[in-house]
């Protein structure tokens, strides 16, 4: 454990503050975060690259406050969060895990999907199928009001069954209209995620035709 | 056989059993020009050899893997994306199209993690002032977050893409994924 905190604070050291470095390059970041905000974020910034955290995403997050005019106190809460859910996920998908599959995990987890959840989605999809899209569905259809359990069954199923991006793709965009025709969230994920993925026909069919 | 057609015959193998008398210079012609193409390929280098004109003979079920192979390794997934760029690489940018209808609005820009949420920087364009804003503009591959920017106060998501799920400031936006798939 000691040594583990020991390469942490070595490696903040070496590679210096991230938010700084950033700050020095962007007068936004000086010119309308004051110093407390600051102070903060670089502590964030640099604790979370100390773990492993990409932090592309935490500046990106910054920004997003700037430009919507949240104030600091506001951004610093997200930015915590947007650390605490993307260490959740990298834990349990592994160094494996792309910046955009945690980037996206994030956003599921920010959802209410239960981490555990991703990790069981990675070790079913393997290794080098990138789950981005799955996981960014999956955040998309519980916001919509399909529940954690229903959504996370949905792209599992699809997952499971070799789904391709263009096919989670086009069961997002259908759930979502039938969400907005009045379908019951639950029922149109798990009637859509049903159809989907078509099987291929079985080879004794074949041989009939 | 008839003695005119053994013959001719003869003459025939007697002239292919004849020593072909080459020019001297006739080995060192073609080791000049045989260089002379290997140098050409080599300076044409990957592109050049992948462009080049060859005779490749495959059973047919080598060559439908193959052809998979090659659209598989270029083919590009994107979720919410009009345009496609094939043989975009990853981190590569590759230009977008975003579109919000929006028949009252008198400005609209898009504003994401692509342009560092830079409120100016990617203005949309109404063509003919019908109401349909678009822009194309380039997108590296990955995930972004973004939103719609109207009469530069009010935020709209794209209400074609994902939702994000964390609109932590209270405002919507929405999800991008361009992405260089191996699938």
């Amino acid at each position: 454990m000691r040594m583990r905190t020991a390469r942490s604070l070595l490696a903040v050291l070496l590679v210096g503050s991230a938010f700084r470095s950033t700050e020095a390059q962007d007068p936004r970041l000086s010119n309308r975060l004051d110093a407390p905000t600051r102070k903060a974020l670089s502590a964030i910034v640099d604790s979370a690259r100390a773990q492993g955290i990409p932090v592309e995403p935490l500046m990106e997050k910054v920004y997003q406050g700037l430009a919507m005019g949240a104030d600091g106190s506001r951004i610093v809460v997200a930015v915590r969060s947007l650390t605490f859910e993307m260490g959740n996920a990298h834990r349990v998908l592994g160094a494996v895990a792309t910046t955009d599959e945690l980037k996206a995990a994030a956003s599921a987890v920010h959802a209410g999907v239960p981490a555990v959840e991703l990790g069981k989605m990675k070790k079913q999809s393997g290794l080098r199928r990138s789950l981005t899209l799955p996981f960014t569905v999956l955040a998309d259809i519980v916001s919509r009001g399909v529940p954690v359990a229903a959504a996370t069954n949905a792209i599992k199923s699809l997952v499971g069954a070799g789904a391709k991006d263009k096919d989670i793709s086009d069961f997002q965009r259908n759930v979502s209209v039938d969400i907005e025709k009045g379908a019951q969230p639950a029922a149109a994920a798990e009637t859509r995620a049903k159809g989907a993925v078509v099987p291929p026909p079985k080879a004794e069919n074949r041989e009939h035709e | 056989m008839p003695d005119w057609g053994r013959n001719t015959l003869e003459l025939m193998v007697q002239e292919l059993q004849h020593p072909v008398r080459l020019d001297e210079s006739f080995d060192r012609r073609v080791m000049v020009r045989v260089r002379r193409i290997y140098a050409e390929r080599r300076h044409r280098g990957i592109i050049g050899w992948l462009g080049a004109a060859a005779s490749i003979s495959r059973r047919p079920a080598w060559a439908a893997a193959l052809a998979a192979s090659v659209v598989a390794v270029v083919s590009l997934g994107i979720v919410r994306v009009v345009d496609r760029t094939p043989g975009a690489k990853p981190g590569q940018a590759i230009p977008i199209q975003f579109v919000l209808v929006a028949p009252d609005a008198h400005s609209v820009a898009v504003v994401g993690d692509f342009n560092n949420w830079g409120l100016n920087d990617t203005a949309l364009v109404a063509e003919n002032h019908n109401g349909v804003w678009s822009v194309s503009a380039p997108v590296h591959t990955g995930v972004h977050r973004y939103a719609f920017l109207v009469n530069g106060k009010q935020w709209v998501a794209d209400p074609t893409a994902p939702r994000a799920a964390d609109d932590d400031f209270g405002q919507p936006s929405s999800a991008l994924v361009v992405e260089a798939s191996t699938q």
